[in-house]
């Protein structure tokens, strides 16, 4: 469905893409992970034709990118990562003149926008201001917006970015039933809840590059690691966590826990507890789980996927 | 692309803003001006010279001598033209007024007659005409009123007393020079230049239509460039990046904008002298298909103006910034404010490259000169709007496609 080799783009300053290439098949729901200025709203970009790439294949529902942009763009939906809408105008009226860009009939229009506002739960505010409406509400109409042409594939950038769980777990449903319904995503985002919650294949990217990708099991088995040693304390700060960063290089700080990353958790138990001591850390609580994608991560890049 | 302008429309009348500024603002403005200007004849002189065109069909020595001491003097600058071309340049607009030295200038003086000089004057300039008239009468009443009637009196004297011996005679003379001289003798006269208006006057008061054209160009002007930047804003606001995910050909986004801008535009030219017919009876439906096109070619030189300007910003706040300054320099060149007779030469020549000029000028072709749409001058003013429009939409295109429409 989406083909995309060795793509690279360049900015004035820096190299935003430096060559990556990946296959979706139709039906999947491929991610993009990565952490801030990774490139995945860049990838994102050019793969909807509003960036030219430098250099690179790229071809959608079967037609090539350069030469037939237009026949790509009538297959795809694009939810951009901010809020495009009419502030001014209704919900109704911001929806019909999205869906009308794609020449849907008006009486079709009508009947998609009814449905999108009912599946969205927005159907009793439609004919309310989009500035009325508050920042999960205002996503919702963002993605239904690029539903209306009934798309094969859907380009999401970070749909659920600082909203209310109830706004993010309507968006999840919907999401769902998508892809149920045999929808391609192309799904950035770096929450990895997200991503395991419903990629079929993911591309872990950092500093533009696609560092690895696969199916989440393919992910676990490439990053060596199979186990993480979650420790509590009573007394971390700051310093004492800088500390023990020195002597163990995989590590990750999350609200007064600490993930020790290890490929075997029984035989690291004791030189972490004996290390915490060392340093007067007081433990409260000790937990092995199994990796999840931050610890893939971690374990890739030496970074944390988020800030 | 009409879809987009549809969107646009429902966006201009959503946001209060706009029409206030649209609408309001300049219906207020009009009437102010209108007031202002309604008594425009009754304005001060200027203490800089203005430019006077003489045509001199005599062509004498005597005639000679009077315009070169008309160009001496610091009021005058006298720019000597054929009278066929000087009435012309009257009647199109381009020039106030003539001042004429009929054949026959320099005899009539010699012979102590009343000497035959026309002054002929488009009306609708009323007010430069006042001041230059009342410059004019003075000075040229000195230079050859005066020397006329002294030679009227002594050729009277004379012929009552023929046997007068030469000694006394000259005494008398020079008695009878001083005592016409001085100045009095001005007053007592009738001013003998024939006052010819090259253009008929009639009910449409000229500070009327300036205050109606004028204004509203300028308003409008304000509000086509807001126009424009709303491709910046909707690059800002990130709607312009789902415009171009659709399979809209990226120039229909612009034409989508123009369409909206020109529509805007007429709408509100068309309520602007809709107004200016209803609270100042200003006579619109007698001249309506030249009002029709005029309304059309300002709207889209106006609207093509407003797509340029946005065109060379980077932010919508940028041409806010600039917005004010450019449009009220336009103005100020074009006529808008001050009427462009009033201002000093150098202006007069920068008014051409406005659009409020051409505009305003088609303006009093209708309602002052009472040209038809088919007249040359009028059709002039028409195809320079419109030359002027499409220059400026090319442009404007070219560089929205290099700076706004580049999401990178
Ligand atoms: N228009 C641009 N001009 C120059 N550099 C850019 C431009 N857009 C993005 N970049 C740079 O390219 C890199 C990738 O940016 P991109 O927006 O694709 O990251 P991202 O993965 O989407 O990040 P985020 O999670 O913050 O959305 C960043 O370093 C960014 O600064
Ligand atoms: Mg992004």
């Amino acid at each position: 469905m989406i083909s995309v080799s060795n793509l690279r783009k360049k900015y004035d300053a820096a190299e935003a893409l430096k060559g990556i290439s990946f296959e979706i098949q139709k039906g999947e729901f491929f991610g993009l992970l990565g952490p801030n200025g990774a490139g995945k709203t860049t990838t994102i970009s050019i793969l909807s034709t509003i960036v030219e790439p430098s250099q690179g294949e790229i071809s959608i529902a079967g037609f090539d990118l350069k030469k037939n942009p237009t026949a790509c763009k009538k297959n795809i939906g694009v939810v951009p990562q901010e809020i495009a809408l009419y502030n001014d105008l209704s919900a109704f009226d911001n929806l019909l003149f999205w869906g009308s860009l794609y020449q849907v009939p008006v009486e079709v229009l009508k009947k998609r926008i009814d449905e999108m506002l009912h599946l969205f739960g927005l159907y009793e505010r439609r004919n309310e201001k989009i500035k009325t409406y508050s920042g999960g509400m205002k996503r919702r109409i963002n993605i239904a917006a690029a539903l209306l042409h009934q798309p094969q594939i859907i380009f999401m950038d970070e749909p659920t970015v600082g909203i209310d769980p109830q706004s993010r777990n309507l968006i999840y449903e919907v999401i769902a039933k998508l892809h149920q319904e045999g929808m391609t995503f192309v799904y950035t985002t770096h929450y990895m809840e997200e991503a395991e919650r419903f990629c079929d294949r993911i591309g872990i990217m950092d500093n533009g590059q696609i560092i690895a990708q696969g199916t989440l099991e393919e992910l676990k088995s490439l990053s060596k690691i199979d186990e993480t040693i979650v420790v509590s304390f009573s007394n971390l700060d700051d310093v004492l966590f800088q500390q023990l960063a020195t002597t163990h290089n995989s590590i990750v700080r999350e609200d007064g826990v600490v993930r020790f990353l290890s490929s075997d958790a029984k035989a690291d138990l004791s030189t972490v507890i004996l290390e915490c001591n060392r340093i007067g850390l007081s433990i409260t609580h000790i937990d092995i789980q199994g990796v999840n994608l931050e610890t893939i991560f971690l374990s890739l890049t030496g970074k944390q996927l988020r800030d | 692309m009409f879809t987009l302008a549809i969107k646009d429309l429902k966006l201009f009348f959503a946001d209060k803003r706009a029409m206030i500024l649209g609408f309001a603002v300049p219906i207020a403005l009009i009437t102010l001006f209108a007031f202002a200007f309604g008594g425009v004849g009754g304005e001060k002189e200027m203490a800089r010279p203005r430019r006077l065109l003489v045509a001199d069909d005599d062509g004498s020595l005597g005639s000679k001598k009077i315009i070169d001491q008309l160009d001496s003097l610091p009021e005058f600058r006298v720019k000597r033209m054929q009278r066929d071309s000087a009435e012309m340049r009257v009647k199109k607009g381009d020039e106030a007024a003539v001042l004429i030295f009929h054949e026959g200038f320099s005899d009539s003086l010699d012979a102590g007659n009343k000497p035959p000089v026309e002054f002929k004057y488009d009306a609708s300039k009323e007010a430069e005409i006042a001041i230059l008239q009342g410059a004019l009468t003075g000075k040229l009443m000195a230079m050859i009123g005066g020397k006329s009637m002294l030679k009227n009196a002594l050729a009277n004297f004379d012929r009552q007393y023929p046997d007068m011996d030469s000694a006394s005679r000259a005494q008398i003379h020079a008695q009878i020079a001083s005592d016409m001289g001085g100045g009095q003798s001005q007053q007592k006269q009738e001013s003998f230049i024939r006052t010819t208006s090259l253009i008929a006057e009639e009910e449409n008061s000229p500070g009327l239509i300036h205050a109606v054209a004028g204004t509203a160009i300028m308003m409008l002007l304000f509000a086509v460039i807001a126009m424009g930047a709303s491709i910046l804003e909707e690059k800002q606001e990130g709607t312009l990046k789902r415009l171009l995910y659709s399979p809209l050909p990226p120039n229909q986004i612009l034409f989508g904008k123009m369409i909206s801008a020109n529509i805007i535009s007429t709408l509100q030219l068309t309520v602007m002298f809709l107004f200016a017919k209803f609270a100042f009876g200003l006579d619109i439906f007698s001249h309506i298909i030249p009002l029709l096109f005029m309304i059309l070619a300002s709207a889209y030189a106006c609207a093509s103006f407003g797509m340029l300007i946005a065109s060379f910003a980077k932010t919508r706040q940028q041409v806010q910034s600039m917005s004010t300054l450019i449009v009220l320099i336009m103005s100020c060149f074009g006529g808008s404010m001050i009427p462009t007779f009033a201002m000093p030469e150098f202006m007069q020549k920068m008014s051409v490259f406005t659009v409020n000029y051409w505009s305003i000028q088609g303006f009093y072709d209708i309602f002052w000169r009472k040209l038809d749409w088919v007249d040359p001058t009028f059709l002039t003013r028409l195809a320079v709007l419109f030359l002027i429009g499409t220059v400026m939409n090319v442009i404007a295109v070219q560089l929205f496609k290099k700076n706004a429409l580049k999401i990178a």
